[in-house]
C-alpha cells in the first residue's frame, strides 16, 4: 500500500506538471491571439495601402519596382508577384512546381479576398505570417501582393531552444518535486510518530508519548493520543496496584487463619490461649469476608452501567441506616445527631441509597473520636437533594483528599488494622453515587473532621 | 390485374431508368458549342444564338469530354475509374469504359473513326472501336495528355516529359519519338504546311511564351514563333491559327504561316478557344464566362457554370 505523503506527493507533482502545461498552452494561445493577430492586421493594413497604387489592367514594372522599393524600408517582406506560374493559373493541369499559392488559394484571391497564412513555408525556409492580396482586374487575377513576416521573434526562439526550455521545464518540475517531497515529509512527521507510537503501545508499552510541536490538526491529535496514552497507563498502573493491594489485603488475614490453626492443631498454645487465637480467626474470617463482599460489590458496581430508579423518601432511608449503626456508634459512644427533611423524594435504588448512606455513616463512626458528634443533615439545593453527613473527627490530609475515592487508597499508608477500613468504602460510594446522577464532594480538615456531601437529583414531579 | 401490370411495368421502367442516368436530350438538328465545366461539373450547350439549350449537371468528377461522331459524347474523369458515353439526342447513357483511375484525356478520329484514350497512371495510350471495345493499349512516355491526329499517324504529347510520341493508328505502334519542351499542351495539324504547332505551359517557374512549329515529318522545330504568356489553347479555320494565352489572358491570331495578326486580351484566365460558324469563341476559366468574338471584337459574352475548361463543338 502507498504511503499518504507518496500520494499527497503525486498529486501535487501532478498539479505541477499541469500547471506547466497549462500555462505553455496559454503562452502559446496569448502568442497566436495577440501577437500574431496583431501582426497580421499591420500586414494587411499595409497591403491595403500598397494596393492603392495598382490602377488595373497588367501588373507594370513600375508597380513592381514601387512595391520592391517599398519593401527596402520595410518592417515587413513585400513583392509583387506576376508570374501565373506563382499563381496556380495552370491548375487544374498538373504543375510540376511549388507555386506560390495553391488552387484554392487562387479561388479566394478570385473572389477578391484576401489569403492569410501561418505556418512553415518551404520557400523562405521558416515559420511565416503571410498575407496575400490579389490584383485583379475584370475577374483576372493580374497579380498578387505577397507580404510576410518571420514567425521567428518567439516560435523560432522557441524551436531552438526548446530542448532548452524542456530541460529547465523538467529541471523546475524536479527542484520543486524534491522541495514538495521534503516539505511533506516534515509534515508527516508527527504521524510517522504518531504510528510509531501506536505500535508501542500496542505491544504494550504504556509509556509512548509524541512530542507536540504543532497546534495544527496533527498536533491536536498528537496531544490528544498523548492524554489516551496517560490515561491507558495511568489505568495500568491502578489495575496492577489494585491486584497487588487486593493481595496483600488477603495475604494478611491468611496469615493469621494459617499461623494459629497450625499452633492449635500442633499444640504450640495452651488452653487459654487458644481461646484467644480462635478469636483471632474469626475475626481474621470476618475481614476476608467483608473485603471479598466490598470487591465484589465493587465489581458489580462498575459492571452495572445502568440501575433501576424510583421514588424513595431519602429521610426514609437514613433512619434506616442509623439504626442500622447504632450499636455501632454506641460502642463508640458517639452521638448521632440528624436533621432530616421528610418531604425530600429522590429519584433512587433503595438497595444501592442504603449502601452509600451506610458506607459514609459508617466511615464517620469509624473516623470519629469516642465521645464525638456526627451530624447528619438533608436538604434542597438547586433543584437536588443534598446528604450531608458531619463528623468531628481526625480529618484527612489536603494531599489526600483528590485520592480518596481511588480503591484501596488509604490516608494512613501503613495500613494498620487498627483503623481497620479496606479502602474500598468510597471507591463504592463514588461509583454508586454515578449510577444515581449524582455528586459526591468531600471537604475536610484534619484534626477538626470531615465533611461528605451526596448530591442526588430529586424526583420529577 | 391491369393495374398490377402496369405497376410491375412501371417498376421495371424506374429500375432501368436508375441504371442509365437522363440527361435533357438535344436535337440532331441544333448545332451547338459545348462548355465543358469542371470546377462544379457541368455541361452547358449553347444553340447557334448562342442560347442556352441544356444544362447537364453531373454527378462525378468528370474533368474532359469529347464528342464521338455527331450524337455521342464522351465524359471522363481523371479520378475516376469509368468513362461513360451518351447520346445526345435522348440523354441517355448508351455505354461506358473501364478505364481506371489516370483518364486525361480522350480524342475521337473522324477519319478512322476510332476513339484514344490517355491514361497517366498506366502512361499508356487506349485505342477503341465504335462499340467502344478495347483494341489496343500502347506504353507511352511520362503523362501522355495532347493529341491530335493526321494521315494515319496520331501525335501524343507526354505532359510531362520532352517528348512527342508519334503513333501509326493502324497498329498502335510508336513510329518516331520527337523532342519537345517539358508541360507542352495543345497541338495543332497544319496539313497544308506539312507542319505541327505545339504550345506549353512552361517548365518551373518559368512561364512558357512561344509556340514550336515542328515539321511534320521529321518533328525538326523549323520556326519557334512568339505569342503571349502560356499558349496552349488552339483553333483555326481556313486562313487563321487562333491560339490562347491563359497566363495572359490573350487571344492570339496568326497566319498559316506563322505570322502574327493580332492579339487582344479576353476571358480570364482562358484555356481553350475553337471556332464556331463565323465566330471564335473563348472560354473564360476564372470568369466562368464563354465570349463569342468577331475578329478581335468581344460580341457576347455569356456566364456560364463554374470552371469552363473545354469547349465541343457541333456543326450540323
Amino acid at each position: 500500500m502507498k504511503k499518504l505523503s507518496t500520494k499527497i506527493w503525486g498529486i501535487i507533482t501532478l498539479f505541477l506538471v499541469l500547471t506547466i502545461l497549462f500555462m505553455y498552452v496559454l503562452t502559446d494561445y496569448l502568442y497566436e491571439q495577440l501577437y500574431v493577430e496583431d501582426t497580421q492586421t499591420s500586414l494587411i493594413e499595409v497591403g491595403e495601402k500598397l494596393r492603392t497604387q495598382y490602377q488595373g489592367g497588367k501588373v507594370t514594372d513600375d508597380f513592381i519596382a514601387e512595391v520592391e522599393n517599398f519593401n527596402a524600408y520595410s518592417n515587413f517582406d513585400v513583392f509583387a508577384v506576376r508570374n501565373p506560374r506563382e499563381l496556380s493559373a495552370c491548375v487544374p493541369f498538373e504543375i510540376d512546381y511549388d507555386a506560390l499559392i495553391g488552387p484554392e488559394e487562387r479561388q479566394q484571391l478570385l473572389q477578391g479576398e484576401s489569403v492569410t497564412n501561418i505556418g512553415y513555408e518551404q520557400r523562405f525556409e521558416r515559420q511565416i505570417i503571410s498575407v496575400i492580396l490579389p490584383l485583379t482586374d475584370q475577374n483576372r487575377l493580374e497579380g498578387i501582393l505577397y507580404m510576410y513576416y518571420p514567425l521567428a521573434k518567439i516560435s523560432e526562439l522557441a524551436n531552438q531552444e526548446a530542448l532548452f526550455l524542456i530541460c529547465c521545464a523538467i529541471l523546475f518540475s524536479c527542484v520543486l518535486g524534491f522541495f514538495v517531497y521534503k516539505g511533506i515529509r516534515h509534515i508527516m512527521q508527527p504521524l510517522n510518530e504518531l504510528q510509531h507510537a501506536v505500535e508501542q503501545m500496542s505491544d504494550g508499552d504504556y509509556k509512548a508519548r509524541v512530542p507536540v510541536s504543532t497546534k495544527d490538526e496533527i498536533g491536536k491529535l498528537s496531544e490528544a493520543f498523548n492524554e489516551m496514552a496517560a490515561a491507558i497507563e495511568h489505568e495500568d498502573e491502578a489495575q496492577k496496584n489494585f491486584l497487588a493491594t487486593v493481595s496483600h489485603e488477603l495475604r494478611t488475614p491468611i496469615s493469621y487463619v494459617k499461623g494459629y490453626s497450625e499452633a492449635i492443631s500442633q499444640n504450640f498454645i495452651g488452653e487459654k490461649e487458644k481461646q484467644e487465637a480462635m478469636k483471632v480467626i474469626a475475626r481474621e474470617a470476618n475481614r476476608m469476608e467483608q473485603l471479598t463482599n466490598e470487591l465484589l460489590e465493587l465489581a458489580r458496581t462498575s459492571n452495572e452501567q445502568q440501575i433501576e430508579l424510583y421514588p424513595i423518601v431519602l429521610a426514609e432511608t437514613v433512619r434506616e441506616v442509623i439504626h442500622l449503626l447504632n450499636s455501632k456508634a454506641t460502642n463508640k459512644k458517639i452521638h448521632i445527631t440528624t436533621m432530616l427533611e421528610e418531604q425530600i423524594i429522590v429519584l433512587g435504588n433503595e438497595e444501592k441509597l442504603k449502601q452509600i448512606v451506610i458506607n459514609v455513616i459508617e466511615n464517620a463512626i469509624h473516623y470519629s473520636n469516642e465521645g464525638s458528634n456526627v451530624s447528619i443533615l438533608t436538604k434542597i439545593t438547586k433543584g437536588n437533594a443534598v446528604l450531608e453527613i458531619a463528623d468531628t473527627g481526625i480529618g484527612i490530609p489536603a494531599n489526600d483528599l483528590p485520592h480518596i475515592t481511588e480503591r484501596f487508597y488509604r490516608v494512613n499508608k501503613a495500613r494498620s488494622r487498627a483503623d481497620g477500613g479496606s479502602g474500598l468504602g468510597l471507591a463504592i460510594v463514588e461509583k454508586l453515587v454515578k449510577m444515581h446522577k449524582g455528586n459526591l464532594t468531600i471537604t475536610s480538615e484534619v484534626g477538626i473532621g470531615t465533611t461528605v456531601c451526596v448530591t442526588i437529583p430529586l424526583m420529577e414531579e | 390485374m391491369k393495374k398490377v401490370y402496369l405497376f410491375i411495368l412501371f417498376i421495371i421502367a424506374l429500375l432501368a431508368g436508375c441504371n442509365k442516368i437522363e440527361f435533357s436530350p438535344i436535337d440532331h438538328h441544333h448545332s451547338f458549342v459545348a462548355s465543358v465545366n469542371i470546377l462544379q461539373p457541368s455541361i452547358t450547350f449553347y444553340d447557334a444564338s448562342k442560347k442556352l439549350i441544356a444544362k447537364w449537371e453531373l454527378d462525378k468528377a468528370y474533368t474532359g469530354a469529347e464528342l464521338i461522331g455527331q450524337d455521342q459524347i464522351i465524359l471522363y474523369g481523371h479520378q475516376l475509374d469509368e468513362a461513360k458515353i451518351f447520346q445526345l439526342s435522348t440523354g441517355r447513357q448508351v455505354g461506358y469504359i473501364e478505364t481506371g483511375i489516370g483518364t486525361t484525356n480522350a480524342y475521337y478520329d473522324k477519319e478512322e473513326k476510332l476513339l484514344f484514350l490517355t491514361n497517366s497512371e498506366r502512361n499508356s495510350v487506349i485505342s477503341y472501336d465504335s462499340q467502344f471495345e478495347e483494341l489496343k493499349e500502347l506504353k507511352l512516355r511520362n503523362y501522355p495528355m495532347s493529341m491530335a491526329s493526321n494521315n494515319g499517324s496520331l501525335y501524343v504529347v507526354n505532359y510531362k516529359d520532352t517528348i512527342l510520341s508519334v503513333i501509326d493508328i493502324a497498329t498502335l505502334t510508336v513510329k518516331d519519338e520527337w523532342t519537345i519542351d517539358k508541360s507542352s499542351n495543345g497541338v495543332l495539324i497544319l496539313p497544308e504546311m506539312n507542319q505541327l504547332w505545339i504550345g506549353g505551359h512552361g517548365e518551373g517557374s518559368k512561364p512558357n511564351q512561344t509556340i514550336d512549329v515542328l515539321d511534320l515529318e521529321t518533328g525538326k522545330v523549323i520556326n519557334q514563333l512568339q505569342a503571349s504568356i502560356m499558349p496552349i489553347g488552339f483553333s483555326r479555320n481556313e486562313n487563321t491559327i487562333y491560339v490562347t494565352n491563359h497566363g495572359s489572358n490573350e487571344l492570339c491570331a496568326f497566319t498559316v504561316q506563322g505570322e502574327l495578326l493580332w492579339k487582344t486580351e479576353v476571358g480570364a484566365n482562358p484555356f481553350v478557344v475553337t471556332t464556331f460558324q463565323d465566330e471564335l469563341v473563348v472560354a473564360g476559366y476564372d470568369d466562368h464566362t464563354i465570349y463569342y468574338l468577331s475578329g478581335q471584337s468581344i460580341q457576347k459574352s455569356i456566364e456560364t457554370e463554374k470552371g469552363p475548361f473545354q469547349l465541343l463543338v457541333r456543326e450540323v
